[in-house]
């Protein structure tokens, strides 16, 4: 690609999403909701993520060189200004399950020398692993730290036999030098998808989940499409007056919990954060 | 299978068909019985195998007490993931993270493949024949073993394998079943049962507007955690429940209270005398309380309540008023009072609030009553450890039989029970994983794990009436040498009770048998292949029981009396329980070793919690090497500086420090236990296991802690975690 081709066609080369009815040709969009004044904080869906999409245990040394592989954490702050002040978290702790946002226009996308990470159809930010050259342009670029560097070749040593017999078959194990993160279960999403497309109809509300979203708990995590407009995560979104494309989000009133987490990095996330609640007269 | 010598009353007790309830309408065949259909002991997947499509089965969990229902999910033969039973209430479709590692037991490459037998240089694998032959000689027909000469010793049990266990001891003249969990609850059942009559009454969480807890971390390492956090979604929406939590180390549970109180460890049964001093004065609590109950709360004024708890007046004041406010409230009592000399004192006073608030019948019921007592989950503690330790140390026990607890590994140092177990001649282990306990063994059998092995378990917490839980297998067997607990059992039992038993021909068809025969209870009128098919497919017999009613008796009403700091010991000792560790029996599960433990962020680790208040005033910084000495002992681990901890208290994690039990637990961390104070429950005589005070001790080491934390754990000025006061929020409105 010649400069002069670049910046005649700059407009089909630059990233142009998100926008106003992005989707709305398209069957999916994939989106969540997690509402932080029913997230406990247990782990539940952490290990769950460990167990479907073949994380490796890479032990205490490398968990302590930020080796740790955990597409999905619970973070856990004791607030903020004022409160951490205070001699005692007189208000909890405050949890928060950090997970990749797919972002709608994703820091992580456009530095990757090789096109390994790249957003598919139906909104998500993936990463082809034969693809990937290891160059962590895409960790650095990410601000919610939820890309995970393989600098070892865990097959080798995470699933000392018979471990490995535990595998999800239908998620790939990534060996040394490949970036990976969260996919949204896409090999659920996958299989569900192939089998309504099969049935000629669109996945139903709620006939696939991811991981998490499974086994929580408290069902803190609502998982959806957002092209649906009767999906529930769609409601929850409209009703939470949180736009897919929009980065500053205008409230018709006060008291509507919505928000995404640094909305004003211009990433658009796709996952929408319900405020925690706390009774300040208790 | 013919009924032979056998009558039916005999049958039934075999079975462990005999409570108030079952009525059993008829006796008839069963398909098995009439050798129509031949048993197979383990599911034939190959029938529903269709290459590359999972196949979900229903089972129960054992990884703790909770008995939530499960879906394994089955591929080319291999069970790959584990999630929620939609059909029990108990789990309603979700898991937590302890019961998924459950595929991480059953693959774990520590697992015990073969049986093991005590030579001269330790512990050697052997053939069955050579166990069996040992069993035999030791157990079997020609064993003169009565009474208390044999021991069984378990963990927390229910179902069939309790009625079988206990049917296996009735063939020596024995009841000698002895029950022991290091994290034990005896104490606070015995208060609740006590005062309102119910040793683990039912918590209508989603009924309370407010939640008052005393250390309770019901939505981490409680008694059903699955189901309580349920609730507690539902206690959350509009109109949303206010939690208010009272412990001296921020739990689980602790750190979703909208207001988090440090207590001092064991003052908690006067803050509650505190609480109702101040609800008597309103007329309406006042009626119907005894004069005694008056007399007692009279002296818990404000002043002296803050002086002795640590918290300040006001602050009682609020909460009084707040329960006084929001009706119906919960008051629950939990492990952070229970632990004390006083323990007992702390949850009857506690208790005496839901007694004032007349909370009884609406947020706390009694548990249905259970169709088959003799399936109902059985829970030991210390005391029953420690009275089995003094007959095994006088040599009165020739034979004892362990499963489902590790008490070298749990047990106190003044209780030394690897010591007594010298003195008995036979000891059998029966594990998945060679653990400390099994070490001191002489025979050690190795258990199919839970995801291959048949059972039936009856949860210690029912929200729903009263749910029979099938556990089935979700695999073939990894090793052939491994073998189910209850197969063993029956095998000896059909050697010693020929009559009863050999018409069983394995533990599958002893459960089949059972369940089918108890069909009538179930008010099923299916065909029996159809009510077991039906409870295999759903995993779970539902059982229909309405709450009962609670008492309440005040009579045991007493001034609990604190233990204080002492000069040489100046703090406090509160081991934690981590919701994934539980007791220690899951350290050797690397996904759990790599969870952070939720308020610290640690993994792979112990550690010694300080506020950051007294760390300063020591000059201790995160990841300075500390010795944490008691009266008994002394451990090391690195401190790491928590705010959610009362300032004269020090908290240590429990599970950690095993010197057996695979790769993936030996060497982490150090294990508390060993240096808790023998200080015992007035009443119950349990250990007390917050009663501990300890000295620290700078090395002048410092280690990098290991922690999932950043750096700079604050979110400089951005959104992360948002929090807004409940009173804007519109939740009726939200979907």
């Amino acid at each position: 690609m010649s400069l002069s081709n670049l910046i005649k066609n700059w407009s089909n080369f630059r990233t142009r999403r998100p926008y106003e009815g992005q989707y709305d040709d398209s069957p999916y969009k994939w989106a969540m909701v997690i509402d932080l004044d029913s997230c406990i904080g247990c782990n539940a869906c952490t290990v769950a993520c460990y167990a479907e999409n073949n994380l490796p245990v890479v032990g205490k040394e490398r968990f302590g060189k930020g080796h740790a592989m955990h597409w999905i954490r619970i973070e856990r702050y004791w607030g903020e200004g004022e409160t951490l002040e205070t001699e005692f978290p007189e208000r909890g702790a405050q949890y928060l399950p950090m997970l990749c946002q797919q972002c709608e226009a994703a820091p992580c996308e456009p530095v990757c020398p090789v096109g390994a990470t790249h957003h598919s159809p139906d909104g998500l930010n993936t990463q082809v692993y034969n693809r990937c050259v290891g160059s962590r342009y895409c960790s650095a670029n990410c601000p919610y730290k939820v890309r995970y560097f393989n600098w070892w070749n865990y097959p080798e040593r995470a699933w000392p036999n018979p471990l490995e017999l535990q595998l999800n078959p239908d998620v790939t194990v990534r060996s040394k030098g490949v970036m990976e993160k969260c996919t949204f279960c896409m090999q659920r999403l996958r299989a569900g998808m192939d089998k309504a497309k099969t049935d000629g109809r669109i996945l139903a509300d709620g006939e696939v989940v991811t991981a998490c979203a499974q086994a929580c708990p408290t069902s803190a995590i609502t998982f959806g499409n957002l092209a649906d407009k009767n999906s529930k995560v769609a409601k929850m979104w409209k009703t939470q007056q949180v736009d897919l494309a929009k980065n500053v989000q205008e409230k018709t009133e006060d008291g509507i919990r919505g928000y995404r987490i640094l909305e004003d990095l211009n990433t658009y996330p796709s996952i929408v954060y319900l405020e925690r609640l706390r009774n300040m007269a208790s | 299978m013919s009924m032979g010598n056998m009558d039916r009353r005999d049958f039934l007790r075999v079975l462990g068909i005999s409570g108030a309830a079952a009525t059993l309408a008829g006796c008839g065949n069963t398909a098995i019985e009439s050798g129509v259909e031949e048993v197979m002991s383990y599911v034939q997947p190959q029938d529903f195998v269709v290459p590359g499509i999972g196949v979900f089965y229903a089972s129960t969990c054992t990884q703790c007490g909770s008995g939530c229902g499960i879906m394994g999910k089955v591929r080319e033969g291999r069970v790959l993931k584990l999630e929620g039973n939609p059909e029990s209430a108990i789990s309603a479709g979700k898991i937590c993270g302890l019961g998924q590692a459950a595929v991480q037991a059953h693959y774990n490459p520590d697992r015990l493949r073969t049986p093991m037998m005590r030579s001269e240089g330790g512990l050697i694998p052997v053939s069955w024949d050579k166990a069996t032959q040992m069993l035999e000689q030791r157990l079997g027909p020609t064993s003169t073993l009565k009474g208390d000469q044999i021991a069984f010793l378990t963990g927390d049990i229910s179902g069939h394998q309790r009625v079988l266990l206990e049917n296996f001891l009735e063939s020596y003249d024995s009841t000698h079943h002895v029950l022991y969990d290091a994290i034990s609850r005896v104490t606070g059942q015995a208060a609740s049962k006590a005062v309102l009559g119910a040793e683990q009454p039912l918590l209508n969480i989603d009924k309370a507007r407010l939640i008052l807890s005393f250390g309770n971390d019901f939505l981490g390492a409680g008694v059903s955690p699955v189901h309580m956090a349920a609730q507690y979604a539902k206690f959350r929406k509009a109109p949303r429940g206010t939690l208010i939590q009272i412990e001296p180390r921020m739990t689980l549970t602790g750190g979703n209270a909208d207001r988090w109180y440090p207590i001092k460890p064991g003052t908690e049964g006067i803050l509650a005398l505190g609480i109702a001093h101040d609800l008597l004065q309103h007329e309406e609590f006042a009626k119907g309380v005894p004069d005694e109950v008056h007399a007692l709360v009279k002296q818990y004024d404000q002043a002296s309540v803050s002086e002795i708890t640590g918290i300040g007046a006001d602050a009682v004041h609020l909460i009084a008023g707040q329960l006084w406010n929001n009706s119906p409230s919960l008051v629950i009592a939990g492990p952070g009072a229970e632990g004390h000399a006083y323990g007992f004192s702390n949850v009857v006073a506690i208790q005496l609030l839901n007694v004032i608030l007349a909370n009884r019948g609406k947020t706390i019921e009694g548990q249905a009553e259970h169709p088959f007592p003799q399936l109902a989950p059985l829970q030991g503690g210390y005391r029953a450890l420690a009275k089995l330790h003094e007959q095994m140390a006088s040599g009165q026990c020739q034979a004892l039989l362990i499963h489902g607890t590790n008490p070298v590994f749990t047990s106190p140092s003044n209780l030394p029970f690897a010591d007594s177990m010298e003195k008995v001649p036979f000891k059998v282990a029966f594990v998945t994983h060679l653990d400390e306990t099994a070490g001191n063994c002489d025979l050690v059998l190795p258990l199919l794990s839970a995801m291959e092995d048949f059972g039936t378990h009856v949860a210690d917490y029912q929200p729903n009436g009263v749910e029979l839980m099938v556990q089935q297998p979700l695999m073939e067997k990894l090793y052939p040498e491994s073998r189910g607990f209850g197969d063993i059992l029956l095998d000896i039992l059909k050697k010693r009770k020929p009559d009863s038993y050999t018409a069983f021909p394995d533990y599958y068809s002893y459960i089949k048998t059972a369940v089918v025969k108890a069909k009538p209870v179930f008010k099923v009128t299916d065909s029996d292949d159809h009510f077991w098919e039906d409870a295999l497919r759903k995993g779970v017999i539902k059982w229909e029981g309405k709450p009962t009613a609670l008492e309440a008796k005040l009579s045991l009403l007493e001034v609990p009396k604190p233990r204080g700091l002492e000069a040489d010991y100046p703090f406090y000792f509160v081991p934690s329980v981590r919701p994934d560790m539980r007791d220690g029996r899951h350290a050797y599960l690397p996904w759990l070793q790599e969870s952070p433990e939720t308020m610290t962020t640690i993994v792979w680790d112990s550690w010694v919690e300080i506020h950051p208040k007294t760390a300063a005033e020591m000059q201790i910084r995160e990841g300075d090497v500390l010795v944490v000495q008691s009266a008994t002992g002394s451990v090391r681990a690195v401190a790491y500086i928590f705010p959610g901890i009362q300032p004269d208290t020090v908290s240590m994690p429990l599970g950690q420090g095993h010197t057996q039990l695979g790769r993936f637990a030996t060497g982490v961390g150090v294990n508390p236990y060993k240096i808790l104070d023998p200080v015992f429950d007035a009443h119950t005589g349990e250990l007390a296991l917050h009663a501990t005070r300890v000295t620290l001790r700078k090395t002048g080491e410092n280690q990098n802690v290991v922690k999932d934390e950043g750096p700079t754990n604050f979110q400089n000025g951005h959104k992360l975690v948002a929090t807004l006061d409940a009173d804007q929020a519109k939740l009726s409105k939200e979907i």
